[in-house]
């Protein structure tokens, strides 16, 4: 229940910012070729748009294994070693987006009192992609880190 | 104090951690023993995205993903075919002539090899070709797409430099053409030798036909490079345009668009996308970390210290990324290493155009570069052959390849001629 809801919120988090993207760019367009003025925000709210759907998405690229690796050394080493790397890495990345997730809460709390240069919001706003970002790819590590541990074979 | 961050960064890639992940974990070792406040890892992760011109990744990667959904990849295989397969060995050439007109829509060689070789390899095979050459042309002439414009690895280099994306476009198409002519003569000889089989010439109609499906592909590669060329568009504008223009035509051209495949294409255009972005964010990371130790100065000043000749410097340059394309992803591979370099190079008066296109052309290169080339790897797992036979078929078209880098690498004219022409 909680892994699907969690799918679908990043789902549709990543499709709202990707529309949110798009649209946005094509205000500035559309702006500069008729007579009404560009507004000042649409390169910022694009930007935001962007960030946030490469920050939903990421969580649904490690669950998908889109993250690229060389493959050339690890087919070398001997079966037990091979089982053991399959557990152990994703327990390691988990630490890493672990790290990063508890200093972005930091990274947040330091963005609370400024304020974005166009769009006047509160910049913890904008940097609370970077708690979602390292939250999600913990969360999908964690899943793979349990399946791993439970499966007989490895 | 560096060594920690080189040496658990090569640690991690060998025992296969993801590349951008690797990255992120030196970074995370190096500033653990530093000391240094760990509040820099979202910082710098989120500066390093938060890039205007980087918002043109998804944008183009979402509208080839677009095209290709509307069956473009199948309409440009048969375009080519009306137009190279009556000559001696035309279905390699069509390979070839595909992928140089699927280049402005993908961008990237890895992807280039899997959906051109899913359909040529066992269309060769079919028709008598033997395997290892089927594979190794499907290889060789994936590697013309990320230089072609519109260029993932261009923009990259773009943003890491300040340079025109624009222009950097321009400066890649010649070269592009290049190896891509150079890649036809050398499957055209091998066909020859080889006795290869030949279609039956198409009849103007068929061509025209071909060319009628076909039009609206190609179209938004002309209006993507007129826009930026012609100063009507950012790069990112124009890669907006461009997911617009490929739902229009995927929409009610192709008609093979609905509102379902499409939410499909825009988040696996993301994913992609995503983890393209965190390597980005984790390489700004390292970059910084490389420029607080001063690193680029050093290499650059030890090259210096060797060599001050331009041509010495360039060859070692190009050897550095030719080995390192062999069993690097380009991105990351320009990432981690085109600041670096970038700072040697105009240190000896090469152009930062010229030079942003050398190191794109060896790291594509190195991607079918024996023994370990990305794109051989995929290439064979499709013809279903050993890595081993497809880098022996391989050869006349690396050794090609080499041919145009060194060409490209000597005269800065191949680069440069375009974007001044029409950008200066």
């Amino acid at each position: 229940m909680l892994y699907k809801t969690i799918g679908r919120i990043l789902k549709y988090g990543a499709l709202i910012s990707t529309w949110g993207l798009i649209l946005t760019v094509l205000l500035q367009i559309f702006c500069r070729f008729t007579p009404i003025a560009t507004p000042s925000w649409t390169e910022e709210a694009s930007r935001i748009f962007f960030i946030y759907a490469m920050s939903f998405t990421a969580g649904l690229a490690m669950k998908n294994d889109y993250y690229v690796h060389l493959d050339m050394f690890y087919n070398r080493f001997p079966q037990r070693f091979q089982r053991f790397l399959v557990k152990a890495i994703p327990v390691i990345t988990f630490f890493l987006f672990g790290v990063m997730a508890i200093y972005a809460i930091q990274f947040i709390v330091l963005g609370v009192p400024e304020q974005s240069p166009s769009m006047g919001f509160n910049m913890g706003i904008a940097f609370f992609s970077m708690f979602i970002m390292s939250v999600s790819i913990c969360y999908y590590l964690w899943i793979k880190i349990k399946k791993n541990f439970k499966n007989p074979n490895l | 104090m560096i060594w920690i961050l080189v040496i658990v960064f090569v640690i991690c890639l060998v025992l296969r951690f993801p590349i951008s992940f690797a990255l992120g974990l030196a970074c995370l070792s190096y500033l653990l023993v530093k000391g240094t406040p760990l509040i820099i890892v979202p910082m710098k992760m989120y500066s390093g995205i938060d890039v205007f011109v980087l918002l043109s990744v998804p944008g183009f990667i979402m509208a080839g993903n677009l095209m290709n959904q509307g069956g473009l990849t199948e309409k440009i295989i048969a375009f080519c075919n009306h137009l190279l397969g009556h000559i001696r060995g035309g279905l390699s050439l069509v390979n070839i002539g595909a992928s140089m007109l699927f280049a402005g829509i993908s961008g990237t060689a890895i992807s280039d090899t899997a959906s051109m070789g899913s359909i040529m390899i066992p269309a060769m095979k079919k028709e008598g070709y033997d395997t290892g050459f089927s594979c190794a042309v499907t290889a060789a002439s994936s590697t013309v797409g990320p230089i072609i414009p519109p260029s993932v690895p261009m923009i990259i280099a773009a943003t890491l430099s300040g340079l025109s994306v624009g222009k950097l476009f321009l400066a890649g198409a010649l070269p592009g053409l290049l190896l891509g002519i150079g890649l036809l003569f050398t499957a055209y000889f091998i066909s020859k030798k080889k006795n290869y089989p030949k279609h039956k010439r198409s009849s103007l109609g068929e061509v025209a036909r071909g060319f009628v499906d076909t039009f609206w592909s190609l179209l938004m590669t002309f209006i993507i490079l007129y826009g930026i060329i012609g100063g009507i568009f950012t790069p990112t504008e124009a890669s907006i345009i461009a997911v617009v223009y490929a739902l229009v035509i995927g929409k009610f051209v192709y008609r093979r668009l609905n509102f379902k495949n499409i939410q499909v294409v825009f988040l696996d255009s993301m994913k992609t996308s995503a983890s393209l972005m965190v390597l980005v964010g984790f390489a700004n990371l390292f970059g910084y970390i490389l420029i607080t130790e001063q690193i680029p100065q050093t290499i650059s000043s030890e090259i210096l210290g060797f060599t001050t000749n331009k041509y010495v410097v360039l060859l070692l340059i190009n050897l550095l990324l030719i080995i390192v394309g062999t069993f690097m992803e380009t991105i990351a591979a320009l990432l981690i290493l085109f600041p670096i370099l970038l700072k040697v190079a105009l240190a000896v008066d090469v152009d930062p155009i010229h030079f942003a296109v050398i190191a794109v052309l060896n790291l594509i290169i190195g991607l079918t570069t024996p023994p370990v080339g990305v794109c051989l790897f995929v290439a064979s797992s499709i013809g279903k052959i050993s890595i081993g036979e497809v880098s022996k078929a391989g050869l006349p078209f690396l050794m090609v390849s080499f041919l145009v880098l060194i060409l490209v690498t000597l005269f800065p004219w191949f680069s440069l001629a375009l974007p001044n022409l029409f950008m200066d």
